[in-house]
């Protein structure tokens, strides 16, 4: 990661993520956005479609579609057509249990579309007891539809102390399926934050994960956890948080924010009905401040290089301090059990 | 045996940043930095080019650092030949 030509600013992010939607048909207990029901203000069609001129003019790369469950909302193929028209190239987040294989045609046909299939155990047990029943079978079957097609399609799993044990198993079934595993990282926020201390993985499973990474090249993280990027993997992903540096997140309703896990008031970089992408982008103070943002209490640590101080969601989710380093990071993890093991005082 | 052409792959697209040229590669993803400031147009191997085909007026010098570029890019898979 060139972190100097970062740092001089992008005239645009390099994707980003669009929830299209908060509405789902399903109640995961990790969400992130804890969706439901639609928000009663999401953008119109042709709202949407104006976007996508903007994120065409503004030169992003790549929309990752996500929500909620975009495949509810009825003009969703609209506003795909629309970014591929322009040559954006798409990736969609879903749960898989709306794919039909005329959806999955649909889809085949144009080659600027990919396909993340949630999916969070090897067992359906596992993956149920988060996602709801039935939920493992819809999913499967998703995935094996697409497989047979030429759309790149991964199984993305959110990493928890649930299904830790299981990733290795998880990567099998992948390959077996002809598709490649995502494993991205719990954090505490939506539905999440409810039920962070049910899910959230030990540091003892973060680190055997974090090992396991390393031996695992074909595993695509996202950006999820360059927190826990050992040298192996350096230069598979990112080396910091890349918010309002090279990705943005823009909500159902038109909000604009650093990332995903960071909606809510505190973290509005700008609303599109009332301003440009562009503009928000330039011109938000707040992500001015992610810009700037220096994690100097992390400056000292050895492993600064890989991570520079790791999530700011998550620092902000669990410290309130998005300055204060991520708590959850792997060198925090490894002090953590370190502690664990000292003898009492006496 | 004519010389094959090169043009950016399929998966992967270009922009100009203050730096140069940024390239971007879906099947990662993964970023390229270059710092080739104004001597190539982001659009540039968006058609077929032959490996020593750059725009007019590019010295012989930035020619050179050029054409190892493109084959830095070739190695990478940023650009494929065809």
């Amino acid at each position: 990661m060139s972190n100097k030509y970062v740092e001089m600013g992008m005239r645009s992010p390099v994707n980003l993520t669009w929830e299209v939607t908060l509405a789902c048909n399903l109640r995961c207990s990790h969400c992130l956005s804890s969706s439901g029901i639609a928000a009663h203000n999401e953008l119109t069609t042709t709202e949407a479609l104006d976007l996508v001129e903007q994120l065409h003019t503004a030169g992003v790369f790549q929309v990752n579609f996500g929500g909620g469950e975009p495949f509810i909302r009825p003009d969703f193929e609209e506003i795909l057509a629309a970014c591929h028209f322009h040559g954006i190239m798409t990736c969609i987040s879903t749960n898989g249990t709306l794919i039909t294989s005329d959806l999955v045609s649909r889809l085949a046909s144009n080659r600027l579309v990919a396909i993340q299939v949630s999916l969070d155990g090897a067992k359906r047990e596992t993956c149920d007891a988060v996602r709801g029943t039935g939920v493992f079978d819809a999913a499967i079957k998703a995935v094996k539809l697409l497989a047979a097609t030429s759309i790149p399609t991964s199984i993305n799993t959110v990493l928890t102390a649930q299904n830790a044990s299981e990733i290795p198993a998880m990567h099998e079934m992948a390959r077996s399926l002809g598709v490649s595993l995502r494993v991205s990282r719990f954090r505490p926020s939506g539905r999440g934050a409810d039920n962070w201390e049910s899910l959230r993985p030990s540091p003892a499973q973060l680190i055997a994960f974090s090992e396991w990474l390393a031996a695992s090249g074909d595993v695509r993280t996202g950006d999820s956890f360059f927190s826990l990027t050992t040298q192996e993997r350096q230069g598979l992903g990112l080396n910091l948080c890349g918010a309002a540096k090279l990705t943005c997140c823009v909500s159902p309703a038109g909000y604009m924010y650093p990332c995903a896990f960071l909606q809510s008031d505190r973290f509005e970089a700008g609303n599109l009905r009332t301003s440009s992408f562009q503009d928000i982008w330039d011109n938000s103070e707040i992500y001015a401040s992610f810009r700037n943002l220096r994690i100097h209490s992390c400056e000292e640590c050895q492993r600064f290089d890989q991570c520079h101080g790791g999530c700011p969601a998550v620092a902000w989710h669990l410290k309130n301090d998005i300055n204060g380093g991520d708590p959850e990071c792997l060198e925090r993890c490894v002090t953590t059990i370190a502690d664990n093991r000292l003898p009492m005082a006496a | 045996m004519a010389a094959a052409g090169i043009k950016l792959h399929p998966s992967c697209r270009a922009r100009q940043e203050r730096f140069g040229l940024l390239f971007y590669d879906c099947r990662g993803p993964r970023l390229l930095f270059a710092a080739t400031g104004a001597l190539l147009p982001a659009d540039f191997f968006g058609t077929v080019r032959s490996r020593d085909e750059f725009p007019a007026g590019t010295s012989d010098s930035e020619k050179k650092a050029l054409q190892k570029f493109v084959t830095q890019l070739l190695e990478k898979g940023f650009l494929r030949e065809q």
